[in-house]
């Protein structure tokens, strides 16, 4: 117990005071127990702030600098943290102390040997060496490091001070830091340019160099600067100071801006690892966020790891679509949803058009030379010496395969997927989808008109798209009133101009649509049909949305049937 | 000119082509196989070749390749027609470059495809 060096005996500790955002303890979670050193107060009255905004996480210091982090647990707990070491007694974290130590001492040597030996030097060294522990503590961010590396003693006398950091695997190098000790700048670097100046850098002894020598780099500044690499498993790093004029450095200068670096390095290690290393990480939690669909990532030992904000508390297991095992212990879960159904119709419907586009141009190519046979076989049959009732029947026979020839080709027309579609005359796309629904809707009566001048119009939608909904409608109008035993069907197709669009009503004096079911017409799954799946007028919605049009039920309508109304676009 | 010869695997087209050349005039040998063709045109002489594409051992282009060994490329654009139910672009300028007759299946005209067959 004695050797605690935090039990209440040894050491008095202040009490800090914070403010916590409530969606910054949400973050944190139930389990997340605060240390009794902190207070918690309201915004207005505490030294410290964590906010989120947007995905930021917002830090406010007492001094009234604030920081931006990427938002999520471990960055938060990062900062709670190193808050809790600011608390007197001072002391670092004990890892960056080791690595400080070790670098005072490689480093020792070489500044007492460049500086003038003496007192004084040792006086200098000292006032360094205190001026770099206490700015990065006091040091919320990587910029602010880099601003304040200007008032070490010796480089009171520098204007700018910048780094170009690169953390491994990203495709650009990030410039930032200040001009002038005041003017903010940030730029991006292509990798390629940063590691060729890296390397200058690390090549050189001497450690100045010009402007000019990088004119790819884009240093917003001219003259002549101090630059000195730092490595890491994590990032590779130039620091920049320069006092913007065309003087060469002084050795003494040199070895000091060397050192400085050199002794800052486990500082901005830790600060790199606070805001910059797990940004990839950040990035990913957002795209996770964002996914169109219902997700959760579980942890089979602690639970839930990340859910994102389509994810509702209803969903139960069995409504989970997809699972797969990740890494260790996680697993990723999709839920089936209305977001799910849509983007498996789009599929499901492609893949069906494909399919059958690809099966028809097989059909046509295999039929084409047969139907060509019987064809020209009728022709020469025709030439021979045959009665005039023959000749007739030939050229019946030459008509049908003539009509085979027309339709097999129209239909493999029909399920070619266009990105660029034709115009083509709604007349014909209305004939078409008669023709293809003529077997199932043959015993009703079928009325086509055309008003406001409609009937020559051309429109540019893909002409499959427009066919399968009037397909999908003359169908179920058809079976609803076979199924109701209805005599005298008549289905009635009504083209005309509404408000700048097209408007195709589709009208049947069937059995209609009770209001109660009405409403539900359009959600997948939802059928009336003992056979039916409850895709069908989802897809012709999704169909007619997609051409920048919609399909609807009219409710009021004064002849009891059902009544649908497509609108399309003028093109 | 005299004698036909018809490359065509599909035997309907083969024998109502024949027997419409026969009436009017022509003397027809017919071979459903490209195989067969290429020792037909080479052991004997034909005024005009009419040969479909897509037969079913090798393509009407081999056996357009096989009579080099007897034909000059002059022989070849004015003694082969070539009758195709594809034409892609590929087809088409693979059948420009020997610059012979194309014929697309199904002719739009009978009278019109017999006169470019026979001309």
């Amino acid at each position: 117990m004695e050797n605690r060096p935090d039990s209440p005996s040894e050491a008095v500790h202040e009490r800090l005071t914070l403010h916590l955002d409530p969606s910054v303890l949400e973050e944190l979670g139930p389990d997340f127990s605060l240390s009794s050193q902190f207070q918690i107060l309201p915004l207005a009255e505490a030294q410290y702030a964590l906010l989120k905004k947007g995905e930021r996480l917002w830090v406010n210091y007492p001094d009234g600098e604030y920081c931006d982090f990427p938002f999520y647990r471990k960055n938060i707990s990062l900062i709670l943290n190193g808050l809790e070491k600011k608390i007197p007694p001072r002391s670092l974290a004990q890892e960056p102390f080791d690595l400080l130590v070790k670098t005072t001492q490689s480093i020792e040597k070489r500044v007492f040997s460049a500086a003038s030996p003496g007192r004084h030097t040792k006086d200098l060294w000292d006032e360094i060496i205190r001026k770099i522990n206490s700015l990065s503590l006091e040091s919320h961010s990587l910029r602010d490091l880099t601003e304040k590396i200007l008032s070490v003693p010796f480089l009171q006398s520098f204007e700018t001070s910048l780094v170009i950091l690169h953390l491994k695997g990203q495709t650009k190098a990030e410039l930032l830091g200040s001009l002038w000790r005041s003017e903010k700048v940030q730029s991006f670097i292509e990798v390629k340019e940063f590691n060729a100046f890296f390397n200058s850098v690390k090549k050189s002894k001497i450690k100045s160099f010009s402007t000019d020598t990088f004119p790819k780099l884009n240093l917003p500044f001219n003259g002549s600067f101090l630059a000195k690499e730092v490595i890491s498993r994590k990032y590779s790093l130039v620091a920049i100071t320069s006092r913007h004029d065309f003087l060469s450095y002084g050795r003494e200068e040199i070895e000091l801006f060397e050192t400085c670096i050199d002794l800052l390095q486990p500082h901005f290690e830790r600060l790199i690892d606070q805001e910059f290393s797990d940004k990839r990480i950040s990035e990913l939690r957002i795209c996770l966020k964002d996914f169109p669909l219902p997700l959760r990532i579980k942890n089979t030992v602690t639970g839930t790891a990340f859910q994102n904000d389509l994810m509702k508390t209803e969903l139960q297991d069995q409504d989970i679509f997809f699972t797969k095992k990740v890494m260790g212990p996680f697993s990723l879960d999709l839920y089936d949803s209305d977001e799910l159904r849509h983007y498996a119709f789009d599929l499901f419907h492609f893949q069906r058009i494909s399919l059958l586009g690809e099966l028809l141009n097989t059909l046509r190519h295999e039929l084409s030379n047969p139907l060509f046979g019987l064809m020209l076989g009728s022709q020469m049959f025709r030439t021979l010496d045959v009665s005039v009732d023959n000749k007739d029947l030939m050229k019946e026979i030459e008509k049908n395969v003539s009509r085979c020839q027309v339709i097999i080709e129209n239909f493999s027309n029909l399920y070619q997927i266009q990105n660029d579609p034709k115009p083509v005359s709604l007349k014909k796309i209305i004939d078409e989808s008669l023709v293809l629904a003529k077997s199932e809707g043959r015993e009703i009566r079928k009325k086509v008109s055309y008003h406001d001048e409609t009937e020559n119009l051309e429109i540019s939608v893909p002409l499959i798209f427009v066919v399968q909904i009037l397909f999908n409608l003359i169908v179920n109008s058809a079976q609803a009133m076979r199924d109701a035993e209805v005599r005298g069907g008549e289905l009635s197709i009504r083209v005309c101009k509404e408000d700048e669009l097209i408007a195709i009503h589709v009208q049947d004096n069937g059995p209609g649509i009770p209001e109660e079911k009405a409403s539900q017409l359009f959600k997948p799954f939802f059928t009336t049909k003992a056979s039916g799946t409850g895709l069908g007028l989802v897809l012709s919605r999704n169909l007619a949305l997609k051409m920048g049009g919609n399909l609807e039920y009219m409710m009021n309508n004064e002849s009891n049937g059902a009544h649908f109304r497509i609108t399309l676009p003028v093109t | 000119m005299k004698k036909i010869f018809i490359i065509e695997d599909e035997i309907l087209i083969q024998q109502s082509l024949k027997k419409l050349f026969e009436r009017r005039g022509f003397s027809v040998d017919v071979s459903a196989s490209g195989k067969t063709a290429i020792d037909m045109i080479l052991a004997n002489e034909y005024d005009r070749i009419i040969c479909d594409l897509m037969l079913q051992d090798i393509s009407g282009f081999d056996v357009i390749e096989e009579s080099k060994k007897k034909f000059s490329a002059q022989d070849i654009s004015q003694k082969f027609v070539i009758m195709t139910a594809y034409n892609s672009p590929q087809v088409l300028s693979r059948a420009n470059s020997y610059q012979c007759r194309l014929l697309n299946k199904p002719f739009e005209d009978l009278e019109e495809a017999m006169r470019i067959m026979t001309e």
